[in-house]
């Protein structure tokens, strides 16, 4: 169970990001968060996994206070829980395998994987990460090679790699085409119902959001305006979250 | 609204002639100061003509020498024994008469002989003893023409003749290399070499501090922070020595030599290189370092995976760019003592053995364009 309590977010320059948020997500949820560009989306997300410093306020992980763990209990927490990125972030010149083995890193034995020597065992798990998304003949080509939606994939797959109880994605599929989005989403949610992997995903689609949450959080200018289900986000409520001049676009799939 | 307008106008109309006479007035000062003289430069072309001459024609080949002794055997009296028979090509001698009586005095021409030469013409007698003769002198065609005279002591013992006699310094074989190829060859590999080894040192030395002087690697917290600055600001100021200086430094310190300018060389590349390379890892791409953070790995581990991969190419280029710098620079470093073919230049222009210096320029022009080449094509290639 993830708490998030009081948290703010303050950047040096003077920026607040996030104001108060306070939510908590369950065990096993898909939960979505939307909101416009610089809500303070990818914000929050980074302040679970504490890749951003939190102003101030809590994030209890199972009950241990993530702002507060020194470096090798946050290394122990941020193995637990898997990220994936709109840019995919991917090392571009390394191979499919390598990037999918670092997301090992938290685990492996810190003077072997320096030396970049991984036991088989590991190699097999990569190597498995990489058939369950469906790309396992890639495992050789280097990053660059690979298009947008296989790249997300190898990021998956790295994220898999750290055998996570969360997911977070932040906008996975704003840099694909919709057919890909969905392809996407449909691993993620696969992994959160098959594997009980919770998931927290940031959104931009009203349509995809509907089909995939099962909560959603909406901010905006960095403060929570609405919590509550998929279905309850109607005309009103979205062009509360996102303004009166919003349009809701849709991604453009048919929803099976 | 306009008088503003027009009162912000005229100063920058007046800044504009003052920047304009002042950059004048600089460049008034500039020329007077390198004291340009281009009458001197146009009327002294003959000084300068020479030297270039003796430059563009380097000592590249030589021939060996051997001696060797041209005979002809001239029977005193006539009829005493047979008359030698004067070849019809290549380096001979031709007397005016086949044979002679005692006391006769005939011309002989030398034909086709090393041209310019001083030589000595001479009687080979029957006793294997030699009288020597007059000494002369060949002409720009290889030829002389001389006085001799049939001594008593020259004539036909037992029917051996005297012979009449030259002897030569011929040129045999083909062209080979002269003894300056190989010292340039020598010096120039030292150079190379001198250029490689201070540039790995550097390399060695500059990669850990490229990360400590980049920004998105070091300057977190307060202690990363002042470690960023610390390494920033030795490496501007060792990047501000001139080689040379270091150079001449060194030179007093270990003596002058190779040792001496590749210490010097690699400390200005250090710095060079160490800026270089932390640009390049502050030019990186800072998502897979947020991804490997976020898998829980540790800060060396996140540099491995996540920056390592990115920098190889910039870093392999520019350590072959700077190879490529070092080599000219070691050049100069060694005309002020620093060993190598520019140690070997200043040598040879001081002892005014021209051809020598002419070929050390070619060995370093030709070296220079090739590294240039070929870390041209390298990095073509990383890419």
């Amino acid at each position: 169970m993830l708490e998030v309590q009081h948290l703010h977010k303050v950047y040096p320059n003077g920026t607040v990001a996030l104001t108060d948020v306070n939510f908590t997500v369950n065990d096993g949820e898909f939960l979505v968060i939307i909101g416009l560009s610089g809500s303070g989306k990818s914000t929050l997300l980074r302040c679970i996994n504490r890749l951003i410093d939190p102003t101030a306020g809590k994030i209890l992980w199972d009950g241990v206070d993530v702002t507060t763990a020194p470096a090798g209990e946050l290394r122990r927490i941020r193995r637990q829980i898997g990220m994936v990125f709109q840019q995919f972030n991917l090392v571009k010149r390394s191979s499919v395998l390598t990037n999918v083995l670092a997301g090992r890193l938290g685990y492996a034995n810190p003077y072997l994987s320096l030396l970049g020597i991984w036991p088989p065992a590991e190699r097999e798990r990569a190597q498995r990460a990489l058939t369950r998304v469906g790309i396992a003949d890639k495992a050789a080509s280097r990053a660059d090679a690979l298009s947008g939606g296989q790249q997300q994939r190898v990021g998956i797959a790295r994220a898999l790699m750290q055998e996570p109880k969360l997911i977070l994605a932040d906008e996975p599929v704003a840099s694909l085409d919709p057919v890909l989005a969905h392809s996407i989403l449909q691993y993620l949610e696969q992994l959160n119902r098959e594997e009980k992997i919770t998931v927290i995903c940031s959104l931009h689609f009203l349509d995809l959001v509907h089909r995939y949450a099962t909560r959603v959080v909406a901010l905006k200018d960095g403060q929570v305006v609405f919590t509550g289900l998929p279905q309850e986000i109607d005309r009103a409520r979205f062009k509360e979250i996102y303004g009166e001049e919003a349009i809701e676009v849709r991604a453009g799939m048919a929803e099976s | 609204m306009n008088s503003p307008a027009r009162g912000a106008k005229l100063p920058r109309a007046l800044r504009t002639i003052l920047i304009v006479i002042g950059v004048l007035v600089a460049y008034v000062i500039a020329y007077r100061g390198s004291e340009v003289d281009f009458p001197r430069l146009i009327g002294s072309l003959g000084k300068g003509g020479p030297l270039m001459q003796d430059f563009l024609t380097p000592d590249l080949v030589t021939r060996e020498i051997q001696p060797v002794t041209l005979q002809l055997a001239l029977p005193v009296p006539c009829g005493s024994a047979p008359e030698g028979e004067v070849p019809a090509s290549g380096p001979r001698l031709v007397p005016g008469v086949p044979c002679a009586e005692l006391r006769d005095k005939f011309t002989v021409e030398g034909i086709d002989l090393a041209p310019n030469t001083e030589l000595q013409l001479r009687w080979r007698l029957p006793s294997d003893q030699y009288f020597p003769g007059p000494f002369i002198s060949t002409d720009a065609d290889g030829h002389f023409s001389a006085e001799f005279e049939a001594r008593p002591i020259v004539a036909t013992k037992d029917g051996v003749p005297s012979k009449i006699e030259v002897e030569l310094l011929v040129p045999v074989g083909g062209p080979k290399p002269s003894a300056a190829v190989f010292e340039v060859l020598d010096a120039i590999i030292v150079t190379i070499f001198m250029a490689l080894v201070s540039t790995t040192a550097a390399v060695v030395v500059a990669v850990p501090l490229s990360f400590l002087a980049a920004r998105n690697i070091t300057r977190r917290g307060r202690a990363g922070t002042a470690i960023y600055y610390i390494t920033r600001t030795t490496l501007s100021v060792f990047r501000s020595y001139e080689p040379i200086i270091l150079a001449t430094l060194f030179a007093f310190w270990v003596g002058f030599g190779p040792f001496a300018g590749a210490i010097a060389l690699a400390i200005v590349t250090v710095a060079s290189l160490g800026k270089l390379y932390s640009e390049a890892v502050e030019n990186i791409d800072p998502g897979p370092m947020e991804a490997l953070t976020a898998t829980g790995a540790n800060r060396l581990q996140v540099v491995l995976y996540g920056v390592v991969p990115q920098i190889v190419p910039d870093f392999l280029s520019f350590t072959i760019y700077h190879w490529d710098i070092n080599v000219r620079i070691s050049t100069i470093i060694g005309y002020v003592g620093g060993g190598g073919i520019g140690y070997y230049l200043a040598q040879m222009i001081n002892t005014s053995q021209n051809n020598k210096a002419g070929t050390a320029i070619w060995a370093i022009v030709v070296v220079v364009w090739a590294m240039d080449f070929l870390s041209a094509e390298v990095r073509k290639r990383l890419a």
